[in-house]
């Protein structure tokens, strides 16, 4: 009976503090005190408190701390997926015919000044300059997404 | 059109499209852009080596013009217009 009624105090001491410490860290070294003094009390309050914690501290983190400079990991499908969408909204492309595999000027009928500007959107698209030795090259989506995996360091 | 000539041609196609986005001023960017593409497709079936090489000479000349003008745009920078958002 006592020991449930420890509990309880822990919980409700813990509540209210963990729920505020999400973003600020003197109420999380206020609350770490408050919580530290229970700790000896007995293994089932201790248990019940930290299943607690990892319940409680998932979402408030995803809901409360908002991750900065987090990025979709870069993978070559993220990576395929982007130069998809860039030649769809190219407007000489029918968006119908295009296919990873499909040769600009022998599938697609474009010609060498606009495979010039394909890889000029490719250029903004990935921030990075692409020379024109290897330009020129770059004939099919499939070549494109290659060389920008190879340039990122992505592999699969 | 010899091989050489075409790398040329497409090389300075490269150079001037890339000076061309690099205008401050919305109107003047989009109009060079446009221009330098059609000049490039207007040409596009010349095949005759001497009126190639005037062309290229004309558009060495249009990419300094262009660099020129991009730098004194750059002094004169004024806010961007509602259409570009």
């Amino acid at each position: 009976m006592a020991a449930r009624v420890l509990q309880q105090c822990v919980r409700s001491l813990a509540r209210p503090s963990l729920r505020l410490c999400s973003g600020n860290p003197a109420v999380r070294a206020a609350a770490a005190p408050a919580v530290a003094i229970h700790r000896p009390l007995s293994s089932a309050a201790d248990s019940r408190r930290t299943r607690w914690l990892g319940q409680s501290r998932i979402p408030s983190v995803g809901v409360f701390c908002r991750q900065y400079g987090d990025l979709p990991p870069f993978t070559i499908e993220v990576i395929r997926d982007r130069v998809m969408y860039v030649l769809k909204l190219y407007d000489k492309i029918n968006p119908e015919k295009l296919q990873t595999s499909s040769h600009f000027m022998k599938d697609l009928g474009l010609d060498s000044l606009d495979q010039v500007e394909i890889i000029m959107a490719m250029e903004d698209e990935f921030g990075f300059e692409i020379p024109d030795a290897e330009a020129e090259k770059l004939m099919s989506p499939e070549e494109i997404v290659q060389y920008i995996a190879d340039k990122k360091d992505v592999y699969e | 059109m010899a091989a050489s000539a075409r790398a040329q041609v497409i090389s300075l196609y490269r150079s001037m499209l890339s000076a061309s986005k690099k205008f401050p001023s919305y109107n003047y960017r989009t109009y060079a852009l446009r221009r330098v593409r059609d000049a490039f497709r207007a040409n596009r079936n010349i095949e005759d080596p001497k009126t190639v090489a005037r062309l290229m000479t004309e558009g060495q000349q249009t990419l300094a013009l262009i660099q020129r003008q991009v730098t004194i745009g750059k002094m004169f920078e004024s806010q961007k217009i509602v259409v570009e958002g």
